[in-house]
C-alpha cells in the first residue's frame, strides 16, 4: 500500500495546529514506564462472530503511539502511559507478555480463548513491534482461539496477519478508525488516514482471511469514537449511527465497537472540559445508536468507560449503572429490546439536547 | 453591514433593538423561532444557505468551545460569506473579527456562565471587535435569574434552551431561584403553563414555565431600557445569584467601555440603594466632572451644607431655610451620598437632581470615603477665603473633618443641633456676616459657565461665556452675546446647555474641546441617520450637544448615539438636529 506515513501526512494548517496545542498539552505530563510492565491487563468477556469468549486483554507498552508524539489525536491520553521517547526492545516486550500470562494464570480457571492486543499505537507497525517480536506473541498464543490486535490501516497487510492465522488462530485487527466520516476524522479527532485506507486494510484482512483457508478466519474489526470535541450531541449520534452503517458494508469488517469518548488527562478534550467547552456524551446516546443500528450485518457493541462520571458517558446519575447495565447486555446478545427495559426521566433532557444543542451553545449540561 | 439590526434606545450596554425580519423583532429578545443554523463545518460540508428576511440565519461555522487552543481557532478560522439576508456570524471571544453580519453568537458562551470576571470579559471582548449597530446572541445560557445582568452587559439575543433544558431537570425558574420542582408544595407563578393542579404538573410543564417567566423577565428588561433605569432594576435582581452580583461590579471596572455607552443624560431617576450605586457611572462620571472640570468662579465663602430629598435642592424646605441665613452671601455646595458634592450652579444638572437615596441618616465607610475623597479633591482645585461647615453629625461632619484634618484646612462648623434649627442658622448667619452679596447677574453668569465647564471642558465656560449677557428667569437662563443675539439656553431637566447656531459657531471657534459630527453633502432636517455620518468624535456621549457639519449644511443637535457608534453604524439614528442652515 502506498499509505502516507504520520510523518509525512503531518500538513495542512488545521493538522498543524491540532498537533501544536496536543505537543503543548502533553508536555505537561512528567512521568516515565517501566518497559518491562503492560501498561494494563484484564480478563472478560467479549462478544465474536464465533459466540461470547473469555478474553484477556493486553495493553502493551510499545514506546507509544508515533502519531501522539506528533501530536496526535485530541482525546487520546494513552501515548502519556508509554515508555519516554524510546522504543521498547524485544526482550522487554516478551517480558510483558510474561507478566500476562502470570496475571491470567493467577486470576483464571483456564486459558482465555481470546487474546486482545492494543498498544496505544500499531502493532503491525515494525518500529513499534518488531517482525521477531510479532512472531514471538503469534508463537505463544498459538493455542488460543482468536486473537485481536490494535493497528493503524497503513500497517495491515495479509503477511503480518498470515503470522497469526498460521497458527489456526482467528484474527481480528482492531483498527481505531474513529468515524467512518473523513472531515471529522481528520478536523476534530486529528486522525491522519481515510476512510479509504481503512477499505483498503478491510480488503487485505478480507485477503488474508481467504489465503488461510478453512483453517482460519481473518478480519476487521472497527473502533469508533463516539462525540470527538466541537460535535454536538446529535451530531455525534448521527456520525456513528452512519459509521456503524458504512464500517458493516465493508467486506472483512465484521465487528464493530463504538465508544462513548471520556475525558482523559493531558489531551485537548480535557482542555475543553476544564473551561465549560466539552461533555462526555449521554448514554442515552449510546442506546440510541445501538438501538438504530441493530439491523445493520455487523455486531455492535459498545464499551463506556468510566460511565456515569463526569469525566466519562453519563446520563443523570440516577440511572446510569442501569442503562451501562442494559449497553452490556446488548453487546453480548444484541438484542436492543434491552433498552426498551430502562427509561428515566432524564430521557427528555437528553431529548430536548439532541433538539437543542448547537456547536454554538454546547454542552447545554453538564 | 448592517441591513437588518437597528437599535432603538440605548441605557448603558443594554439597547432596546429592533431585528428588522419580515415580522420584527423587538430585542432584547428570545429568536428561537426565527434562528436557522446552517450548520457546523465541524461535522459536514454545508451548501451556502439559501436564507431570506423572514429568519435570521446562522452562516456555516466552526465553533470554537471554550478551551479551544488559541492555534485550532485560528488555523479553523472561517470567514463568513456575503450575504443579502438577516445573518449571523458564529465568533469565540478569543478570536473575534468582524464578519459583515447583522449578528453575531458566542460560541465559548458556556464559559462565560457563573464566573462574573468571565463573562465581563467575554461580552466586553466581542463587543469592542463587533460593530455597534450589530445584535450579540447568546444561545443557550439564558435564565429568568441571569436576563437582565445578560441585556445590562450588553447581549441582545437570547434563546429559551437553558429554561428549557433546565425544566426538564426537574428545575423550576423564577427571577429569583432555580428551585427545585420536587421541593415545591405550590407553583410561585400564574402563568398558563401552572394553571394546573400541583400533582399534574410535569417537567415538560416546567420548561414551559420556564421559557414564559424568561420571556416575561425580557419584557421587564426591555421596558427597563426604554425608561433608562435598567442599571437601577438589576442592583437588585443581580442579588439573587452571587456571581451576577460579581458581573455587575466587575462591568463596574470596564470604565471605558461602560462610560462610552452611558448617557450623559437621563429623564429618569437614579435609585441610590445600594452600595453599588456609588460605582454606576453617572456618580463617578459626576464626581470626576465635579473635581476636574468644573471651577469655582464665585470670590465668597464657602459653604457646605447636606443634601435634601427634595431636587432640585435650592426648592427643598431645609435649603430654603439655607439660603435664607446665607442670601446669596457664599457659594453653596451641598454634600451627599452618593454624588459627592453639587455645587449650586450643577444642582440641576444629571444626575444631582435625579437621584434618590434611601435615607436613614446611616454612613457606610465606603459612603463616607468616596464622599471624603470628592470634597477633598474639590478643595484642592477650589479655594476659598473662608469655609463653613453647615452640616449636622450624621456623617457629613465627620467626612468635612477627614477632608479638614487631611488638606490642613481651618473649618468653621455651625450646626448647634439640627442644621435648620434657630440657633443653627443663626451661627450660620453670622459666620457669613460683613460678607457682600453677589448679584443676580455674576450668579448666572456663573452658573451656564459652571456648566459649560461640566459639559465641554476644563476652562470651557470662561473660553465660551467669557463676554455675555444672560435673560430669561433661572432655572431657564437664556445666554447672549453683547448684541443680544442668543448663543444658548439653559436646560433645566438636565442642567444642560442646548445651543443655537450663534451658539455652535462660537463654540467651535473657542479652545473649548468640541463634540463634532461630520455629514454628507445634505442638508438634515429632524434626524441625521448613521449612514449619513463621516466622522464624528470620540468623546460624543449620548446627550452631548454635538455641532453637525457637512459640504452643504451647519447645524446644532443632540447625540442619540455615541462618537464611535456614529462613525460604524449603518443604520440608526446618530443625533437629532435642533437648528440648522445651509452653507
Amino acid at each position: 500500500m502506498s499509505k502516507p506515513t504520520p510523518d509525512v501526512y503531518e500538513q495542512g494548517k488545521g493538522m498543524d495546529a491540532h498537533n501544536q496545542a496536543m505537543r503543548e498539552i502533553r508536555s505537561r505530563k512528567e512521568a516515565s514506564y517501566d518497559p518491562h510492565e503492560p501498561t494494563r491487563v484484564w480478563l472478560d468477556e467479549d462478544n465474536t462472530p464465533d459466540g461470547v469468549k473469555s478474553s484477556l486483554t493486553i495493553i502493551l507498552n510499545t514506546g507509544g503511539c508515533r502519531w501522539a508524539r506528533a501530536g496526535g489525536c485530541t482525546m487520546c491520553g494513552y501515548v502519556a502511559e508509554s515508555v519516554d521517547g524510546g522504543s521498547v526492545s524485544h526482550e522487554a516486550l516478551m517480558d510483558q507478555i510474561d507478566v500476562c500470562l502470570a496475571h491470567e494464570d493467577e486470576n483464571a480457571d483456564e486459558p482465555a480463548a481470546l487474546i486482545k492486543i492494543y498498544t496505544s499505537g500499531s502493532f503491525l507497525d515494525e518500529r513499534e513491534v518488531s517482525a521477531e517480536s510479532r512472531r514471538a506473541i503469534a508463537d505463544t498464543f498459538a493455542d488460543r482461539d482468536r486473537m485481536v490486535v490494535e493497528s493503524l490501516p497503513d500497517f495491515v497487510d495479509r503477511e503480518k496477519i498470515a503470522d497469526f492465522t498460521q497458527h489456526g488462530l482467528d484474527t481480528d485487527v482492531a483498527i481505531g478508525l474513529e468515524t467512518a466520516t473523513d472531515r471529522v476524522r481528520h478536523d476534530c479527532v486529528n486522525k491522519y488516514f481515510d476512510f479509504a485506507d481503512f477499505e483498503a486494510a478491510c480488503a487485505e484482512a478480507a485477503a488474508a482471511d481467504e489465503d488461510a483457508g478453512a483453517d482460519a478466519e481473518a478480519g476487521i474489526k472497527a473502533y469508533l469514537l463516539m462525540k470527538p470535541p466541537f460535535l454536538t450531541e446529535a451530531e455525534a449520534v448521527d456520525d456513528m449511527i452512519s459509521s456503524i452503517e458504512r464500517c458493516a458494508a465493508v467486506e472483512g469488517c465484521h465487528t464493530v465497537s463504538m465508544n462513548p469518548c471520556n475525558v482523559q488527562r493531558y489531551t485537548m478534550v480535557d482542555d475543553l472540559y476544564f473551561e465549560d467547552g466539552y461533555r462526555p456524551p449521554w448514554l442515552w446516546s449510546v442506546a440510541h445508536v445501538l438501538t438504530e443500528t441493530a439491523d445493520t450485518d455487523a455486531i455492535v457493541v459498545s464499551d463506556p468507560v468510566g460511565h456515569g462520571s463526569d469525566r466519562g458517558p453519563h446520563n443523570c446519575q440516577e440511572c446510569d449503572d442501569l442503562v451501562q447495565k442494559a449497553i452490556k447486555d446488548f453487546d453480548l446478545r444484541q438484542d436492543p429490546t434491552v433498552f426498551e427495559q430502562v427509561s428515566c426521566e432524564c430521557e427528555l433532557t437528553w431529548e430536548t439536547v439532541i433538539e437543542r444543542e448547537r456547536s454554538f451553545n454546547q454542552p447545554l449540561t453538564r | 453591514m448592517t441591513d437588518y439590526f437597528e437599535v432603538h434606545e440605548r441605557d448603558g450596554a443594554a439597547r432596546v433593538g429592533e431585528l428588522r425580519l419580515s415580522s420584527p423583532l423587538t430585542t432584547p429578545a428570545l429568536v428561537d423561532d426565527v434562528l436557522e443554523d446552517a450548520g457546523s463545518l465541524w461535522s459536514g460540508d454545508r451548501e451556502r444557505p439559501a436564507g431570506d428576511d423572514s429568519q435570521l440565519t446562522v452562516l456555516p461555522h466552526r465553533a470554537f468551545p471554550g478551551g479551544t487552543p488559541a492555534e485550532v481557532q485560528e488555523s479553523f478560522a472561517v470567514d463568513a460569506p456575503d450575504v443579502d439576508y438577516p445573518s449571523v456570524a458564529v465568533v469565540s471571544s478569543e478570536t473575534v473579527a468582524p464578519q459583515g453580519t447583522d449578528a453575531y453568537a458566542l460560541s465559548d458562551v458556556q464559559s462565560a456562565m457563573g464566573h462574573g470576571a468571565a463573562l465581563v470579559e467575554a461580552v466586553v471582548d466581542v463587543r469592542e471587535a463587533i460593530p455597534t449597530d450589530t445584535a450579540l446572541l447568546f444561545s443557550g445560557v439564558a435564565t429568568p435569574r441571569n436576563v437582565a445582568l445578560l441585556a445590562y452587559a450588553g447581549v441582545d439575543l437570547f434563546d429559551g434552551t437553558a429554561a428549557a433544558v433546565k425544566g426538564t431537570e426537574g428545575r423550576y425558574l423564577t427571577t429569583d431561584e432555580a428551585y427545585f420542582l420536587e421541593d415545591l408544595d405550590e407553583l410561585p407563578c400564574s402563568c398558563p403553563a401552572c394553571q394546573q393542579p400541583r400533582e399534574e404538573f410535569t417537567r415538560a410543564d416546567c420548561a414551559e414555565h420556564n421559557v414564559s417567566a424568561l420571556e416575561s423577565e425580557l419584557a421587564i428588561v426591555r421596558r427597563r431600557i426604554r425608561d433608562g433605569r435598567l442599571r437601577d432594576y438589576v442592583e437588585g435582581q443581580a442579588r439573587h445569584d452571587q456571581w451576577l452580583t460579581a458581573a455587575m461590579r466587575e462591568l463596574d471596572d470596564q470604565w471605558g467601555y461602560l462610560e462610552e455607552r452611558t448617557p450623559i443624560l437621563r429623564d429618569a431617576r437614579i435609585d441610590a440603594a445600594t452600595a453599588d450605586t456609588i460605582r454606576r457611572v453617572e456618580i463617578q462620571r459626576f464626581a470626576d466632572r465635579v473635581t476636574t472640570r468644573y471651577r469655582n468662579r464665585f470670590r465668597n465663602p464657602l459653604v457646605l451644607v447636606p443634601c435634601s430629598a427634595a431636587k432640585p435642592y435650592s426648592e427643598s424646605q431645609s435649603h430654603r431655610q439655607f439660603h435664607d441665613a446665607i442670601q446669596w452671601r457664599a457659594h453653596l455646595v451641598s454634600m451627599t451620598s452618593p454624588i459627592g458634592v453639587v455645587p449650586q450652579e450643577l444642582e440641576t444638572t444629571y444626575p444631582a437632581q435625579h437621584y434618590d437615596t434611601v435615607v436613614t441618616g446611616r454612613w457606610s465607610e465606603d459612603e463616607k470615603q468616596f464622599v471624603s475623597e470628592v470634597l477633598g479633591r474639590y478643595l484642592e482645585r477650589n479655594e476659598y477665603p473662608e469655609i463653613i461647615a453647615h452640616v449636622p453629625d450624621e456623617g457629613y461632619r465627620d467626612i468635612v473633618e477627614r477632608v479638614e484634618e487631611r488638606l490642613a484646612l481651618d473649618v468653621t462648623y455651625t450646626v448647634a443641633d439640627h442644621p435648620t434649627d434657630d440657633e443653627s442658622l443663626a451661627n450660620l448667619s453670622s459666620a457669613l456676616s460683613g460678607e457682600l452679596k453677589y448679584s443676580k447677574r455674576e450668579r448666572e453668569h456663573n452658573t451656564v459657565r459652571a456648566i459649560a465647564d461640566y459639559l465641554l471642558g476644563d476652562g470651557a465656560g470662561d473660553d465660551l461665556f467669557a463676554n455675555i449677557q444672560t435673560t430669561s428667569r433661572y432655572p431657564k437662563i437664556q445666554v447672549r452675546d453683547p448684541d443680544d443675539t442668543q448663543l444658548a439656553t439653559m436646560v433645566p431637566q438636565y442642567g444642560t446647555l442646548s445651543f443655537t447656531l450663534a451658539g455652535a459657531r462660537r463654540w467651535l471657534e473657542s479652545d473649548a474641546p468640541t463634540k463634532r459630527v461630520e455629514i454628507d453633502g445634505f442638508v438634515p432636517h429632524g434626524s441625521v441617520l448613521a449612514p449619513g455620518v463621516v466622522d464624528a468624535d470620540e468623546d460624543i456621549r449620548v446627550g452631548d450637544e454635538v455641532v453637525v457639519e457637512g459640504p452643504k449644511a451647519f447645524a446644532v443637535g443632540r447625540a442619540e448615539m455615541f462618537g464611535r457608534e456614529m462613525a460604524e453604524s449603518t443604520r440608526g439614528i446618530a443625533c437629532e438636529i435642533r437648528h440648522v442652515e445651509e452653507t
